[in-house]
């Protein structure tokens, strides 16, 4: 925990142990007031001062409450404030090949819900925690003097509460946690009922999922239950030692009350304090479930936070300025989690300034190259060299600087489409980006929309279709005037029309670049100055298109699969 | 729904005052747990206060009876103090198993209830819905639909009731201490309720919408993270939603301090009562209208009673929240259905000709046409593909035949009858519609091929799984047909989620097979391969295939029908309009010219 962090956790124990003092001596002087009129049958104005005297403490107690809240919100805010930045930096850093097997949905829930719900440990459960060892210590040091056989009985039953709750909630947290998890596979199941309610409707199983939904509810309800008739049970023992002890304060008092033994006055301050004593547990019992739930989030939280980053330490060059650059692969092997290698010593050269197109069934290797390229995942051996450097050597940030990138599925940000060609050079002018656009040729339907490069895209580029979209990531690419440029299958999921105008615009992009363009349909293909057709992993073969098809190898095979489909 | 109707509390009274009724309707069939769950809740918090009260007499009477060698009859409230004990702890536990019995309850409930009435409104009417931030939210707000009854009912119903027997016995003891209570219990339990509920509104309006907006930032930068770390984005990205995240802690630190002064006025009222309740008893006990031992029962009796009234000002602001939350899911629910099912279904026919005739058909009167002056025709056992680049219109037509939309104008007939005729369980039972983007459950695989046939057995599935050519992979799966496959399938290669798909289908076994790009964003041979499994499927069906690629299936077709922005430009043989000019012969030749 910081500092930082430390100071307002303790102004807050600090404001609730002064609160309890006050409720101590407001005790006390109430005590007084009521023994006067009690037993020395005295008047208002025997015990005015004393009355007066109550006023400013209530006063006090309202601006103590008012200032513990605010420093505990701010410990709160703080460690939020903190440790949310810290995650989503750790989640960029850990990059896109990390995210992609994520939710993308769920990681927000954990920056945004899931760092909420820290809040309630450290801003509730901490300061009431200390409050709890101390505040019914500072009690019993005024019970004591003032009446040992009270003093006692509490000092018997308060231990015992913690070693109750303590055997309780042992097997109880167990059974939360599943209970938890239970009801998160629940929820994640009526999800995706929803999400997929048109399938549900074409197959007319609706009434069938609506019975699953009432039988998966009612069977989480009667597990729940059988946990909750357990953990109630630790509520409870602290409701009754609590309550019990109270009760036997008051009846020891009183029989001592009776028998001369004792005074009205410490009888009856004492069983003013009784409550407060174990009132800090109490409240400490309500933040139990907040503390829960914080710690279900941290579990999430941590695991993003405890994956490591990749080791970027050797990449510290800047990458030698050059016209063209070229790129060499020597025996480049690389492998996701320990899958079989999607890259099994692959070799191969690609030239500068000219179109490299790749080829070869899905799982070949294509899109695993292209995020070697990226950064996005790194070899396991092997090399590639840019000009005379290893990639390996070179400052990530510098050598992205360098690489222009259009991906299959280009993502559209929320914002204008201005905004979302110049994606990282936002003081780029308004020219350059239309200059850049009718490069992509995608100035004339931008010039369409409703409010032309100013027009607001929302939710994954709702109301652009996938060409347009396409044409978009294209202009980003061209505004960006990139020497190397990667084109993953761009003309994927499009139809012909879509496709041609993007080919032009590759053609217009290629000048003096160098490109490495992944090709589903082999049309796009015929756009390159040599083809690499990847099998497992490895390069099968590298030529021209006439050159390739003449050998009647395995670019033969690809391209009449394609003519017969 | 968008994200300008979200609002802490509906503004509108009335409003909420019916949305409320119409909750509690939604209660009623739990209502004697609910009831039970109040008893116990209200008897618990009396429990406690009446031991505070009666330990404050017990030990003054005893004190006095002490003092004056008299004698005194312990035993009545020794009595009442251990009951009073007991009732407490017993009550407590069974108050806490009660509730939450009727909240499990109401919320399977609830769920079967959202989901009968949004089921019928499914692809229509919840366009905007797809995104599953916006369904995590509904399954959020029918939580706290649930919610209302535990942090709502339970301490509004327990305050109200509870005040008034406090107040009432305390009035058997003194009047006048009885009313001063009364009115700092309605200042603790009413008014600051209705304040913080009148301030706290725009904060919290403040709050929900900047949780939104970050989640929105958040998730926009995942998804496009790639492209941000390429375009050198990031840290701006970052930064910005930092900035997102300061608005989000600053609505909530003005949350924080209503909720601090509001701890601090309860503490206020607490204390002032008992103040006003000695300044006005101690008179009394001196003209001795008030026993002596009543003035200590009736201060610790002031100072307890405010239990009853502690939990209200958070129950007023769950009211809000859940109210608005019940508003949005009322909203949703009470869409209109896109078609209307006819009073006296039709019988399914037995010879499933389908035929279109000058079908106008456009989302909304203010939107251009769709579909324009459409006709097909699709005999029986006949083959039919409808090319188009996207936006001609082609899901539009997969939703006329499927009967989610209706058409305006035109008619669509199936068997020589009426689409509108039929219920809409008998149309869907006659298509087969295996797509782009099949959508598979987060289930095994056996659980996903039920779907189409929940009766079917084993050798059944076996059966549509080796004709879809996914039987053999399925057998090296450890766990065979009960292996889940992930959320959307995500365990399987693309390939093999289709082959789930078509087996789906053919467990489905309908009349007509509807392709929509079945084949779409899979590589050559994966494609090659899927297509003997879907020619399969295709045998002894009408098939209806909707393309923007020729070749492939659309050389298998008898009739080619080409849409370009809703209008039908050509109709032929598919040899006879590749060699005549026209929409399909460019198409044609744009792609031939590609991979030629």
């Amino acid at each position: 925990m910081s500092p930082l962090v430390r100071r307002p956790l303790a102004w807050t124990v600090g404001f609730g142990l002064t609160a309890g003092l006050l409720i101590v001596i407001q005790s006390a002087l109430l005590a007084w007031v009521i023994n006067r009129v009690v037993m020395d049958s005295a008047g208002l104005a025997q015990v005015w001062p004393v009355l007066a005297a109550l006023l400013p403490l209530f006063l006090l107690r309202f601006a103590l409450a008012r200032a513990s809240e605010r420093t505990a919100f701010n410990a709160g805010a703080e460690i939020r404030r903190t440790l949310r930045a810290k995650l989503l930096r750790h989640i960029q850093a850990l990059g896109p090949a990390w995210l992609k097997n994520q939710s993308s949905g769920d990681l927000a829930n954990s920056v945004v819900d899931g760092v909420d719900a820290l809040e309630g440990f450290f801003a509730r459960w901490l300061p009431n925690r200390a409050l709890t060892t101390f505040l019914p210590l500072a009690i019993l040091v005024v019970v004591f003097p003032t009446d040992w056989v009270s003093g006692l009985v509490l000092v018997i039953t308060a231990p015992l509460i913690p070693v109750f709750m303590i055997l309780i909630g042992l097997g109880a947290e167990e059974l939360n946690q599943k209970q938890w998890h239970q009801l998160a596979r629940l929820s994640a199941r009526f999800l995706d009922t929803l999400q997929g309610l048109t399938t549900i409707r074409l197959f007319n199983a609706g009434a069938r999922e609506a019975a699953v939904v009432a039988r998966l509810s009612e069977s989480y309800r009667q597990s729940t239950m059988k946990v909750l008739r357990v953990a109630f049970l630790s509520s409870v023992v602290l409701e009754f030692l609590s309550t019990i002890s109270i009760a036997v304060v008051a009846v020891l008092i009183g029989f001592r009350l009776l028998y001369g033994q004792m005074h009205f006055q410490p009888g009856f301050f004492v069983l003013l304090l009784a409550p407060e004593f174990y009132l800090p547990l109490r409240t400490l019992g309500t933040h139990y479930h907040a503390r829960m739930e914080a710690i279900g989030a941290a579990e999430r939280i941590m695991q993003v936070l405890e994956t490591p980053l990749p080791d970027d330490s050797t990449a510290t060059e800047p990458l030698h300025p050059a016209t063209t650059y070229n790129l060499r692969f020597s025996a480049v092997r690389c492998r996701y989690d320990n899958e079989t290698p999607a890259l099994d010593g692959l070799d191969l050269d690609v030239p500068g300034g000219a179109i490299t197109a790749l080829v070869g069934s899905s799982g070949a290797g294509k899109s695993t190259l292209i995020n070697l390229l990226l950064g996005f995942v790194h070899a396991e051996s092997g090399q590639i060299r840019v000009n005379d450097q290893d990639l390996t050597s070179i400052n990530a940030g510098d050598w992205l600087r360098h690489v222009a990138w259009v991906p299959q599925r280009a993502h559209v940000f929320a914002g204008s489409v201005l905004d979302n060609i110049r994606l990282g050079m936002q003081d780029a002018p308004p020219e350059a980006v239309r200059e850049a656009a009718r490069q992509a040729g995608a100035d004339d339907f931008i010039e369409a929309l409703p409010d032309g490069y100013d027009t607001q895209l929302g939710e994954r580029g709702a109301g652009l279709s996938g060409g347009q979209i396409q044409r978009i990531a294209l202009a980003r690419a061209f505004l960006k005037d990139a020497p190397i440029v990667l084109l993953d299958e761009p003309t994927a999921n499009l139809d012909g029309q879509s496709q041609a105008l993007i080919h032009d615009a590759i053609l217009r992009l290629a000048e003096g670049r160098t490109i490495l363009l992944v090709a589903h349909r082999l049309g796009t293909v015929r756009l390159a100055q040599q083809i690499a057709v990847l099998e497992q992993g490895r390069v099968a073969e590298v030529g021209r298109h006439g050159d390739l098809l003449a050998r009647n190898g395995r670019y033969a095979q690809l391209l009449q699969a394609e003519v017969e489909a | 729904m968008k994200r300008d109707e979200d609002t802490m509390a509906p503004e509108n009274p009335q409003q909420a005052k019916d949305d409320l009724r119409r909750l509690l309707a939604l209660y009623r069939p739990y209502w004697r747990w609910m009831a039970a769950g109040i008893l116990l809740s209200l008897t618990t918090v009396l429990a406690n206060i009446g031991l505070m009260a009666v330990a404050g007499w017990f030990i003054a009477a005893m004190a006095i009876a002490g003092a004056a060698g008299a004698t005194l009859n312990y035993f009545t409230p020794a009595a009442l103090i251990r009951a009073f004990a007991i009732v407490r702890t017993g009550g407590r536990y069974l108050e806490r198993l009660v509730t939450h019995e009727a909240t499990f309850r109401l919320l399977a409930e609830l769920r079967v209830w959202f989901f009968t009435r949004i089921e019928p409104l499914a692809p229509a009417r919840l366009g905007t819905l797809r995104g599953s931030d916006l369904l995590n939210r509904i399954q959020a707000d029918i939580d706290s639909l649930n919610h209302i009854y535990l942090r709502v009912l339970v301490p509004v119903i327990v305050g109200a009731i509870g005040v008034v027997l406090i107040v009432g016995v305390m009035g058997f003891f003194s009047l006048p201490v009885a009313f001063t209570t009364f009115m700092f219990l309605l200042c603790a339990g009413v008014g600051l309720p209705w304040l913080l509920l009148r301030r706290g509104r725009e904060p919290g309006r403040q709050s929900i919408t900047q949780r939104a907006a970050l989640r929105d930032t958040l998730v926009d930068g995942f998804q496009g993270l790639a492209e941000l770390r390429v375009y050198g984005a990031d840290a701006s990205h970052a930064d910005r939603a930092d900035a997102n995240a300061e608005r989000l802690i600053a609505a909530q630190a003005d949350l924080s301090r209503l909720t601090g002064w509001s701890q601090g006025v309860q503490i206020l009222c607490a204390t002032l009562a008992m103040w006003a309740a000695l300044i006005l008893a101690i008179p009394a006990v001196r003209s001795g209208t008030l026993h002596a031992p009543d003035i200590a029962m009736l201060a610790l009796f002031v100072l307890a009673s405010f239990e009853a009234v502690m939990p209200l000002p958070l129950a007023m602001q769950m009211l809000g929240e859940s109210l608005a939350a019940a508003r949005r899911i009322f909203t949703l629910v009470d869409c209109q259905p896109a078609v209307i099912e006819p009073e006296v279904p039709a019988a399914p026919s037995t010879q499933p000709d389908l035929r279109l005739e000058d079908v106008y058909f456009r989302y909304g009167e203010d939107r251009p046409w769709a579909l324009e002056a459409l006709n097909l025709d699709l005999p029986f056992g006949h083959r039919l593909a409808v090319v188009g680049a996207s936006g001609a219109g082609k899901s539009s037509l997969l939703n006329l035949l499927v009967r989610f939309w209706d058409c305006q104008e035109g008619s669509i007939r199936l068997g020589g009858r009426e689409l509108r005729d039929y219920a809409a369980d008998t149309i869907r039972s006659q298509f087969a519609v295996l797509s782009q983007d099949p959508y598979l459950f987060n289930a095994t695989i056996r659980e996903n091929l039920l779907l189409a046939r929940p009766d079917a057995d084993q050798a059944t599935l076996e059966a549509a799984c080796r004709t879809a050519q996914l039987h053999d992979f399925l057998t090296t799966l450890p766990q065979g047909y009960d292996t889940p496959i992930g959320e959307a399938g995500a365990r399987l290669s693309g390939g093999q989620a289709r082959r789930l798909a078509i087996a789906r289908a053919l467990l489905l076994d309908a009349p007509i097979l509807i392709l929509d790009e079945p084949t779409e964003g899979l590589d050559t041979l994966t494609e090659r391969d899927l297509l003997q499994a879907i020619g399969e499927l295709m045998r002894g069906r009408s098939v209806l295939l909707i393309t923007h690629r020729l070749g492939g299936l659309a050389n298998l077709v008898d009739d080619v029908v080409v849409l370009e922005n809703g209008k039908q430009v050509q109709q032929g043989k598919p040899a006879e309009l590749a060699q005549s000019p026209g929409a399909y012969k460019t198409l044609h030749d744009a792609l031939a010219g590609l991979s030629a």
